[in-house]
């Protein structure tokens, strides 16, 4: 029973950490929180289901499509929802352009795909049981993408350009680093490992436009008690979060559970607002 | 050196610009020409860092501006770099989470792989100081070093004309007149410099030509070395607001 | 009386007038066509009109919290659900013993409101997105839990909604009870949106240190909103429990929330009758055509998207004609400072402000070290010094902004605490910014308005029935604000959308705002920025009208001109300390000044 815990709640743990990195890479590129992050999470299952299971691609053509049209997506979101908004001075109108399209892509999902949660299909040929696949699916997918993210900032030229835009978008601009393209590309980043967060933990979560919602918001706990933009300090979160919803689920039942994450999550904010790791904000006069 | 004859490295007219509504710079006449050192003095909130910011592209403007005979209108700042203008904002702002090298690796960003560290070097070998931290992060720099390092980048892509925006802020006389021996060097080697600066004489001693910026105007035009300069700039400073322009 | 105050409040009357008949009408039409409607609609018209009514009495309470206060929250169909399922249950008899509807739909407000409370409050601690989070997982909490407890809400099987006594139970019944319920709740949230209340919630919206400057405090206004939209919601819900005749946890989907809350958006914020549109339209829209109804979320979301994109000003931004007319170029300040004795006759201490050593540090620098400074009643008094100085600093720390570490500030002899800067106001202490901080979408008056909210009496109740303190209170402040957009020069753009005005101008009406609380001492944050040299001098004029009328005026300047025309005595500070005071004669000619202005 313990391992089941251990291994479910490590699983979508792993998920949740992967989507909460989507919203930090795109937080880092932008100063902006998008609502799309929860949204390329269910694509990623949904596509997923789509061309290998409907479709009958090869597995690694299917993800490899499934990755394209997330950094696709992820570049639509940049133009359509964010960049025309950068420039206002009106706050908010990020979170209602982000939220808009999101909606967008979940409802035409719900249309053409359908309401009801199909499932994904079995990606490689081993027998179900023991430690199965789609625990280790997620785990692997989590894993290459912080060591992807580390190899990025490290050794290529570009993601050391991203870290710098992240840092001071101002001097980075000044230097005459390409601001604009880089934010586009660390959007397409952003919509590929959201996508493949998706369809890694796609056997575990279905392939349903409802996870959008649920993505949105569980995805974004790690960030809000990690830190935003704090890698690291989402993963950890994350992972947290996956065991504790699991070991809640065992010991009260799943909505009860839900109530617990939440009620968690409430307090911990209200207390302290900028996250367990993140520093304080100063306002100015 | 006359600056009628041949056109200047960098010529601007009726060079206006601000934030949103509120107009800073109201027509600005300025010129900078190849190899000379000019100084941009004026008080506090006259606009001179608005200026550098306007002809570097991160502001928009309106009017005039050329630059090495092309015109600049609607440049962004990475084609304002790639013209040959180069623009060390203020408050030596470097890439504190990465290291040295990597620093200046982002100032040449737009150029081919083998000329950017061959670049790279180049202003490395100018900086020893630097050049010895390489691989530390910029955080772990004192506020001069910083500053150098700053200065430095704007170096690697070899600019016509490089604008600093008081450099010598927030530093010690040590380490300023450390960074204004950079300068100085710079002329030597052909490449022109438009300075802001906060501490006159020291601007005076280094600068070929003197403009003084106040309440968005030129106010006065005049070569370094000319008599009472300081008093004609205290004059030009503080004059009453009877005798400024308009804003509109 | 003189002949200037009674131009200034009969103006004011007529004003007020004519901006009510052009308010109320569109909702005069609509109250018309609403009442007539069971005329020419049918009964499948009927039920979508009862749903829009319904629809609209949450919204109304809703757009006072999106619309108005700015806040994003997404999920409020959660008080939908609590709403009717507390309606239906306690109506049901199944669980608890049968109340009578009308009963049960009052307890179920009094629970709205609790949760409303619950569900707003963690937007006083949480920056926008993780708010409009919250309320999403408050959503998805409350449908998941009627779901399971089955023993109450009946689970995925539902209850059966209230049915409302004669002569509420036809069709058209019902329809005129959910009607006059709607109007209601407009007429409540028109008065509340004219209200201080109103412009005080658009001023924690859009200028957010302007609103505490003026005394408005954020928690202390928020929650009398919540309670009021988490009630009206849950009586929403018992209506919608109602006309569904049976519920079931997925009739209160997300979609239904985003419907709400684009609507809003759509409408325009700060807008009654946009939103009122808004929800008429956007519960029409699938109707129009039977596919629409399965697309109907998709185009909400699409309108959403191009409204934000494209007019972020939504309905109530087409609907704004009179401020499409073009404003007069050209246009000149003059001041009036004749008129101040009417707007400052109030009794005040001729006292002064003292700073005694005060010292603030951030991180290792030192922005104040160890400063003693006096601003005395009836003068001005200028401080300048070099970008880094300290200037704005002590500004901050005087309002409230900042806490020094160090050494006492006192007002009039008593150390003022460390208050919430809202209190400041309260003391009579009133300031401008750097960069004019107002209300864009409101008009000029309305934004001086907000400087005197707390001189109003009536309460939030009194505001939303619309009663007679509440009246005076409105005559009163748009008299004092008339007064004193006269005393600034403005009056003639009293009804001009603020953010059409230029630059001086809108410096000019944060004095305006600043003068409603007959400041004891007003500080103001380099007022000459972005002033032509004339509006300088009016400037200067209008600063030392105020301080003989007695008010201790403090005037933060990098600009000499102004300190050195003005000003009684002038402090000179560089790196935090102080440099030199005196008259401004002594400091024009004090090297070390010089030296230090210039650099060197």
């Amino acid at each position: 029973m313990v391992e089941s815990i251990v291994s479910t709640g490590v699983a979508i743990g792993c998920i949740y950490a992967l989507i909460g990195i989507t919203y930090n890479v795109m937080f880092s590129a932008s100063r902006v929180f998008s609502f799309t992050a929860g949204t390329l999470g269910m694509l990623g299952g949904v596509l997923g289901s789509l061309f290998i299971a409907h479709m009958g691609m090869p597995v690694a053509v299917g993800l490899l499509i499934v990755l394209i049209a997330g950094a696709v997506f992820g570049i639509i979101t940049e133009i359509v929802a964010v960049r025309p908004v950068l420039k206002s001075l009106d706050q908010h109108l990020y979170v209602l352009s982000t939220l808009a399209l999101a909606l967008i892509v979940q409802q035409f999902t719900a249309i053409e795909w359908g309401t009801e949660a199909r499932p994904f299909p079995r990606l490689f040929n081993i027998a179900r049981g023991g430690f199965d696949q789609q625990f280790w699916l997620p785990m692997l997918a989590c894993v290459a993408v912080i060591v992807g993210l580390e190899l990025l900032y490290r050794y290529s030229l570009i993601g050391r350009a991203f870290l710098a835009i992240s840092e001071d978008n101002y001097a980075a601009r000044a230097l005459g680093l390409p601001e604009r393209g880089l934010r586009m590309a660390s959007f397409a980043l952003a919509g590929m490992i959201g996508t493949l967060a998706g369809f890694a933990g796609g056997e575990m979560l279905l392939a349903f436009f409802g996870n959008a919602p649920i993505l949105t918001f569980y995805g974004f706990v790690p960030v809000a008690l990690g830190g935003m933009g704090n890698n690291r300090g989402t993963v950890v979160a994350g992972l947290l979060l996956g065991l504790f919803q699991q070991a809640a689920n065992f010991l009260v039942g799943g909505i009860f559970a839900s109530v617990a994450v939440f009620t968690v999550f409430i307090i911990v904010l209200l207390v302290r607002p900028e996250g367990l790791a993140g520093a304080t904000l100063q306002r100015r006069v | 050196m006359p600056t009628l004859a041949v056109e200047s490295l960098l010529q601007t007219s009726a060079l206006s610009a601000g934030y949103g509504k509120i107009r800073v710079l109201h027509g600005v006449d300025l010129t900078v020409g190849a190899g000379e050192i000019v100084a941009l003095l004026g008080p506090n909130g006259a606009g001179k860092t608005t200026l550098l910011r306007a002809l570097s592209g991160l502001l928009p403007w309106s009017g005039n501006v050329r630059f090495a005979g092309r015109d600049l209108t609607g440049a962004n700042p990475r084609a304002v770099v790639k013209a040959g203008l180069a623009h060390v904002i203020e408050g030596h702002r470097v890439f504190t989470q990465l290291v040295v090298l990597d620093n200046l690796l982002l100032a040449g960003y737009d150029l081919p792989r083998g000329e950017r560290t061959a670049r790279v070097e180049e202003v490395l070998e100018l900086f020893p100081e630097l050049a010895a931290k390489r691989r530390e992060r910029a955080a772990s720099l004192s506020g001069g070093q910083q500053q150098i390092l700053a200065v430095a980048q704007g170096l690697v892509r070899r600019p016509q004309l490089l604008m600093l925006d008081e450099p010598s802020a927030g530093l010690s006389p040590v380490l300023v007149d450390r960074v204004l021996v950079v300068v100085r060097r710079l002329r030597e080697s052909g490449t022109a410099v438009l300075l802001v600066e906060q501490l006159i004489e020291k601007a005076l001693a280094l600068a070929d030509r003197v403009y003084a910026l106040a309440r968005g105007s030129i106010v006065l035009e005049a070569r370094a070395g000319e008599a009472d300069l300081p008093l004609r700039l205290e004059h030009a400073y503080l004059a009453t607001a009877r005798h400024s322009p308009r804003s509109d | 009386m003189d002949a200037a105050t009674k131009l200034c409040q009969s103006r004011a009357k007529v004003l007020g007038s004519t901006s009510t008949l052009a308010t109320a009408l569109p909702f005069l039409v609509l109250l018309l066509i609403g009442v007539g409607f069971p005329l020419f609609g049918g009964g499948y018209w009927g039920v979508i009109a009862t749903r829009a009514c319904v629809y609209w009495v949450l919204v109304s309470g809703l757009n006072l919290v999106v619309g108005f206060a700015g806040q994003i929250a997404i999920g409020w169909v959660a008080l939908l659900t609590l709403g009717a399922y507390t309606t239906s249950v306690l109506a049901a008899g199944n669980v608890t013993p049968e109340f009578p509807p009308y009963l049960a739909l009052t307890i179920a407000a009094v629970v709205g409101a609790m949760f409303g409370l619950i569900i707003g409050l963690p937007a006083l601690r949480l920056r926008t997105f993780y708010f409009a989070i919250t309320t999403l997982g408050f959503a998805t909490i409350v449908t998941q839990v009627a779901l399971a407890w089955q023993s109450v809400t009946g689970g995925g099987v539902g209850v059966p909604g209230p049915i409302f006594p004669e002569p509420f139970s036809s069709q058209w019944g019902f329809y005129y009870f959910c009607f006059g319920l709607a109007a209601i709740c407009t007429w409540m949230t028109v008065n509340l949106a004219a209200s201080r209340f109103g412009r005080a919630l658009t001023a924690i919206r859009d200028a957010e240190v302007a609103a505490e400057a003026s005394g408005i405090s954020k928690p202390a206004l928020l929650v009398p909103v919540f309670l009021f939209s988490g009630a009206v919601a849950a009586v929403s819900g018992g209506l919608f429990a109602s006309l569904q005749s049976y519920i079931t946890p997925d009739a209160f989907t997300l979609d239904l929330s985003v419907l709400f809350f684009i609507a809003i958006l759509i409408g325009g914020r700060g807008s009654i009758l946009g939103p009122v549109l808004g929800t008429i339209l956007l519960t029409v829209l699938p109707e129009l055509a039977a596919p629409l109804v399965a697309w109907s979320t998709f185009l909400y979301a699409v309108l959403l998207l191009v409204i934000v994109l494209a007019i972020p000003g939504g309905i109530a931004e087409l609907l704004d004609f009179k401020n499409r007319r073009p404003l007069a170029s050209g246009r000149t300040i003059i001041p009036r400072p004749d008129l101040l004795k009417q707007l400052l006759d109030v009794p005040r201490d001729a006292g002064a402000l003292t700073l005694e050593q005060v010292a603030l540090s951030f991180g290792g620098v030192k922005a104040i070290d160890g400063l003693d400074l006096e601003i005395r009643a009836g003068q001005v008094h200028g401080l300048i010094g070099p970008n880094g100085s300290g200037k704005t600093t002590i500004l901050n720390v005087i309002s409230g902004y900042y806490v020094q570490q160090h050494g006492i500030v006192r007002h009039n002899g008593t150390a003022l605490p460390v208050l919430a800067r809202h209190r400041r106001a309260h003391l009579r202490i009133a300031r401008t910014f750097q960069t004019p901080r107002i209300v864009g979408s409101a008009s000029v008056v309305e934004n001086v308005m907000i400087g005197g909210t707390i001189d109003g009496k009536g309460t939030f109740i009194e505001s939303l029935l619309a009663l007679p303190r509440y009246r005076r209170d409105e005559a009163m402040l748009r008299a004092t604000a008339m007064l004193a957009l006269a005393v600034v020069g403005l009056e003639r753009l009293a009804l001009v959308r603020a953010d059409r005005l230029q630059h001086s101008e809108l410096r000019f009406t944060e004095i305006a705002r600043a003068l409603m609380l007959r400041p004891g001492f007003l500080l103001l944050d380099e007022p000459a920025a972005g002033l032509s040299a004339e509006e300088i001098e009016r400037l200067g004029a209008l600063l030392l009208a105020i301080a003989r009328a007695g008010t201790g005026v403090l005037v933060v300047e990098h600009h000499p001109d102004l300190i050195f025309d003005i000003c009684h005595h002038v402090t000179v500070l560089n790196l935090g300390r102080l440099l030199a005071a005196g008259t401004p004669a002594e400091i024009r000619s004090h090297r070390e000044v010089v030296n230090a202005y210039l650099g060197g």
